[in-house]
């Protein structure tokens, strides 16, 4: 039992480093190539963990074979626009402003229900709706809806807006983050007047404290309601 | 190029490296191995011969061999199936059986199984349009 906790533990290892030298795409947006690997690998990966008479090498010089052979075809698709079509084939509009194109449907083997299965996925019901549908490499549809359908944008409206800014962690269940002190462009002293002006004593209470480069700051005590609250100048805390 | 291109590509070379290695030891290793059985069985065979199986000399060569036997399987067991070499073993054991029954037939009859495994086992393990398809 031993060599087989040991065998996991060594394959388990092998595949997440593959996998992590692979990227870190999911299983969604996978190109049809990259689907292939992913399920030879996890069919070799078991084949040595639960056979102990089988060399553990048996299952990892394949796995490696197979991860160079993936970088040597990614290398090929994006030096040769012509080899990535046939290797991941191309984007097929399938809906156009005449309507369905009943004939890339059938070259894509889709029936006119998967069709309407995917733009309901996107958010839309009828077909008039749609100006483009383009079913993508990945398998997943992208649609393109006409003006009059399209959702309304803030700059449809003329409304000025801040700039958007990511939130960064400050303080994550109960620890301050230090790393992302300086790129929230603020000290321990500027988390203590947050923590002041909520009302919290400890950091330890906090379950997440986020700031944003607008000054834009929610924070949550565990088990709590959270808070919002502006800091401005930077460093001063304001209501 | 960024830190992480970098490591990507010592990664692809290392593991290209790593398989040329395995590739290579893996033909040292086994091909070795396999040549010092079947040098033992060709001179027991020669040996039994010339002055029976029941002979000091005779003895000690089989043991040689299963001495031999045992260190090599033990590298083997890194790159090669374990069921698909056990049973060379089992036959170097019957030798040994053999000679304390002192059954001449049978000893010799297991020696051509072991030399047959020996050779089928290097066809088996060479690179060959053969085993590749």
């Amino acid at each position: 039992m031993l060599t087989i906790v040991a065998r996991a533990i060594i394959i388990y290892l092998v595949v997440l480093f593959l996998y992590r030298l692979m990227g870190k795409r999911q299983l969604g947006q996978m190109q049809p190539f990259e689907l292939v690997l992913t399920l030879i690998i996890a069919d070799l990966a078991t084949i040595p963990m639960a056979e102990v008479s089988v060399p553990v090498l048996h299952g990892i010089v394949p796995l490696l074979t197979l991860v160079i052979l993936h970088f040597v075809l990614t290398f090929l698709s994006k030096i040769s626009n012509k080899f990535a079509s046939f290797l991941s084939g191309k984007p097929v509009i399938v809906i156009n402003p005449d309507g369905i194109d009943y004939k890339a449907l059938k070259n894509l083997n889709l029936s006119v229900d998967d069709v309407f299965e995917a733009i309901r996925g996107c958010g839309y019901f009828k077909i008039e709706q749609i100006q483009y549908a383009i079913m993508e490499t990945n398998g997943k549809m992208s649609v393109l809806p006409k003006s009059q359908y399209a959702p309304v944008t803030v700059e449809d409206m003329h409304i000025e807006t801040e700039k958007s800014a990511i939130p960064i962690n400050i303080i994550n269940e109960g620890k301050i983050v230090k790393e992302n002190l300086p790129i929230a462009d603020i000290d321990e002293s500027d988390v203590k007047n947050i923590l002041e002006q909520a009302k919290i004593r400890k950091v330890k209470d906090v379950l997440i404290l986020t700031v944003d480069k607008n000054g834009s700051v929610y924070i949550q005590k565990f088990n709590e309601k959270y808070q919002t609250m502006q800091l401005k100048p930077l460093g001063q805390v304001q209501e | 190029m960024t830190k992480y291109i970098w490591f990507k590509l010592f990664a692809i070379l290392f593991i290209v490296g790593v398989l040329i290695a395995i590739c290579v030891v893996e033909d040292r290793v086994v091909v070795s191995s396999l040549n010092e059985v079947k040098n033992y069985c060709y001179e027991i065979e020669e040996t039994a011969k010339k002055n029976g199986i029941v002979d000091g000399e005779v003895a000690s060569l089989v043991d040689n061999l299963e001495y031999s036997w045992i260190v090599n399987e033990g590298k083997m067991c890194f790159m090669v199936n374990h069921k698909s070499i056990e049973q060379l073993g089992i036959e170097i054991v019957r030798l040994k059986t053999y000679i304390d029954e002192e059954e001449p037939i049978e000893f010799f009859v297991s020696l051509e199984i072991i030399k047959h495994y020996v050779e089928t086992f290097q066809h088996f393990m060479g690179a060959s349009f053969h085993n590749i398809l």
